[in-house]
Order: C-alpha cells, then structure tokens, then sequence
C-alpha cells in the first residue's frame, strides 16, 4: 500500500515505524522541521519537510493516488484540509484524520472524512461499554460501532440453562458464535445445551445490545 | 424556517466592514470573533449582535443562528479555518449564500462543485495594480 503521514508526533513516529515493517511505501510529510529529521534519522527513511495542507507539498512528495492519508497533527481544522485536498486533488483513496475535540468525530465523517480518530471518544466509549453493564458481562465494538461483541457469563438460575439453542426463542439480530466452556471452545449448532457456568460470545447490533442482554439474563 | 440572519465570522477589517455595510442595509447581522477586542473596528452606525466565541465550535455556530442565515461570509485570517467553516455551512446547515476570504488562490479547487463564493484580495489587487499601471502609461 502507499501510505501517506502527515504532521505528528510521536504517533507518527510510531505509524512509520510500525508500518516499515509490513514493507509499505511510505510518505511521510512533517512540518516540523526538527521533528521531521528525528523520524527520519530514526526510521532510516526520507520525510518531506512542509505543510500538508498546502496541494503543493502533497505534489512535491508524489502523493498522487496513494491509499491512504492519515492526519495526525494537533490542529483539527489542518487535519481536515490535508485529507480533503487528498482527496478532491490527488486522489487519495482513503483519508483518517486524528482530533482533538471529540465533537468533530461526527462532523468529520459527515464532511467525507473516512475514518476520524479521537482518543478521548474512544476512552468514553469504552467507558460507557464497560460500565453499562454488570461486571461479567464485556463488550466490544468493532467497524465505527456497528457491530458489538458482548460476552456474558450464564450463571446457575438463568432460564436458558439447560435448553437447546434451537428451542430458545431469541431476539432477533443475535448471533452465539462461540461458547466457552472452561476448557473448552464451543462452536455452537441448534443443538448445542447451554450450560450454567458457560461463556457466551455474542455478536449483535448495539441497537440491541441491551434488549439481548435482557433476555439471556431472565431468570427462572 | 426563516432564514433572515447575516452572519460574519471574522471581525478583521474586511468582516468589520461587511457586518456594518450590511447593517447599515437593514440586515439582521450577527458577527463571531474569538476575542471582544477585535469588535472595535466595527464602525458606530453596525447594529448587529457581536459574539465573541469559536466559530469551529458548532455549538457557537448554532447559538449565532446559523440554520437561520440566509448568508455567511467568512473572514478570519487563516485559509485552512475559512475553508472548513465554508464547508461546515454548506454541507451541514445548507446556508443559501456563502462567501469566503481567502489568500491562497490554490485553495479555492477545495470549493469546486459547490456554490460557495471566494474572493480573493491577491486577484483584486493585481487587477487593481493592472488597471492603475496601464492607465498611468497611457
């Protein structure tokens, strides 16, 4: 893949670093001069010294056609401008672009941006998948939040203990793709029991995460 | 839902200028700067509402009634910031006429496609200095 690095830090220097490895090529493009020489000496790599929001540094450094672009300086107005000029004049199939304000994760993806990284909205949702629940259940999203994992421990007075996946009546848009059963893995059929003590690992939607959530968790 | 407000962002000379002008006409102007200070270059007879505040900040933008602006005009002194509002305005809250300051001629290919407005003093002073130049030769 060809990969384009704008502006940052030391997540640029980690991205080129990381990236190195997996033999893509890499165009790294950093504003700060000093900076720029640090990844470049420490990575054995060239690093364009200039403003990626400017089209003619992205044409100086043959950004044309790349793959993708991430944006990774600590200005999020300048992040979104590098990744629409990628996109609308050279070409740039992808664009990720990192921001500051939480806020603009929504607003950049309305804007055409194709992925927006916001560490601090990262560290909420997870905090809201961790505590929305009881402690033996976890969650994890995956692809922007629209699929959830959800695990959760099925203990002794649940109502499905004992029963047959295929007589369970079940909400819809649940999927039970793994049981672990220590120290087993399960990989469920119609006929598999559920069992007290088992983990079930639960694909779904996160609109219905709780209504699922609900219904494994009925008692006797 | 009516649009009847003007809003200006960028309380530089130019901005100054065009929110009293439009005041002046009889529009309902709102005008957004990030500090009180830069209000004084509003002349006496602007009757609009100042605001100071960040206009990247969409709360700002909507406490400034802007799903009520039948214009905008952007002036603050940073390209990159002008382009992201023009977009704002235009993708998100459709305002019906936008207008945008801007310095660098390049940047206006980030505007192709829609209907937002750049001016470009660079463009209006060479034109200017051609005008001038040619006239004194003759």
């Amino acid at each position: 893949m060809k990969v384009v690095i704008t502006g940052g830090k030391h997540e640029a220097d980690y991205i080129v670093n990381t990236l190195k490895e997996e033999h893509h090529q890499l165009i790294v493009i950093n504003n700060d001069r000093q900076f720029a020489e640090y990844i470049s000496t420490n990575n054995d790599i060239a690093v364009f010294p200039g403003d990626p929001t400017k089209a003619y540094t992205l044409s100086d450094a043959e950004c044309e056609n790349a793959d993708v672009l991430l944006a990774l300086s600590d200005n999020d107005t300048d992040n979104y401008i590098a990744c629409i000029t990628a996109k609308k004049l050279f070409n740039i199939k992808r664009t990720v672009a990192k921001v500051k304000n939480p806020k603009n994760v929504e607003l950049f993806k309305k804007l055409g941006i194709d992925s927006v990284i916001s560490s601090t909205y990262l560290m909420a949702q997870t905090i809201l998948n961790e505590s929305s629940v009881e402690n033996i259940i976890k969650t994890l999203s995956i692809e922007d939040e629209k699929i959830v994992m959800i695990e959760i421990g099925v203990e002794e007075d649940f109502q499905l203990v004992n029963q047959r996946i295929m007589d369970i009546p079940f909400p819809r848009n649940i999927n039970i793709s793994c049981i672990f059963r220590d120290p087993h893995v399960i990989i469920p059929k119609g006929d598999t029991r559920i069992k007290a003590e088992d983990k079930l690992i639960i694909i779904s939607t996160p609109s219905e995460k709780e209504e699922i959530i609900d219904f494994i968790q009925k008692k006797r | 839902m009516k649009r009847n407000k003007f809003i200006v962002i960028g309380s530089g000379r130019l901005g100054a200028n065009i929110a009293t002008k439009m005041s002046e006409l009889g529009e309902d102007v709102i005008i957004i700067d990030l500090t009180e200070d830069a209000f004084r270059k509003l002349q006496e007879s602007f009757s609009g509402y100042e605001m100071v505040g960040d206009a990247t900040d969409l709360a700002v933008l909507e406490s400034a009634y802007i799903k009520h602006a039948k214009a905008v005009v952007i002036t603050t002194d940073s390209d990159n910031t002008n382009i992201y509002l023009s977009h704002i305005c235009y993708y998100v809250y459709n305002v019906p006429k936008i207008f945008v300051r801007l310095s660098d001629t390049d940047k206006g290919k980030l505007l192709e496609g829609t209907y937002i407005k750049a001016i470009y003093p660079f463009k209006l002073s060479l034109a200017e200095f051609t005008d001038q130049y040619e006239e004194g030769d003759i």
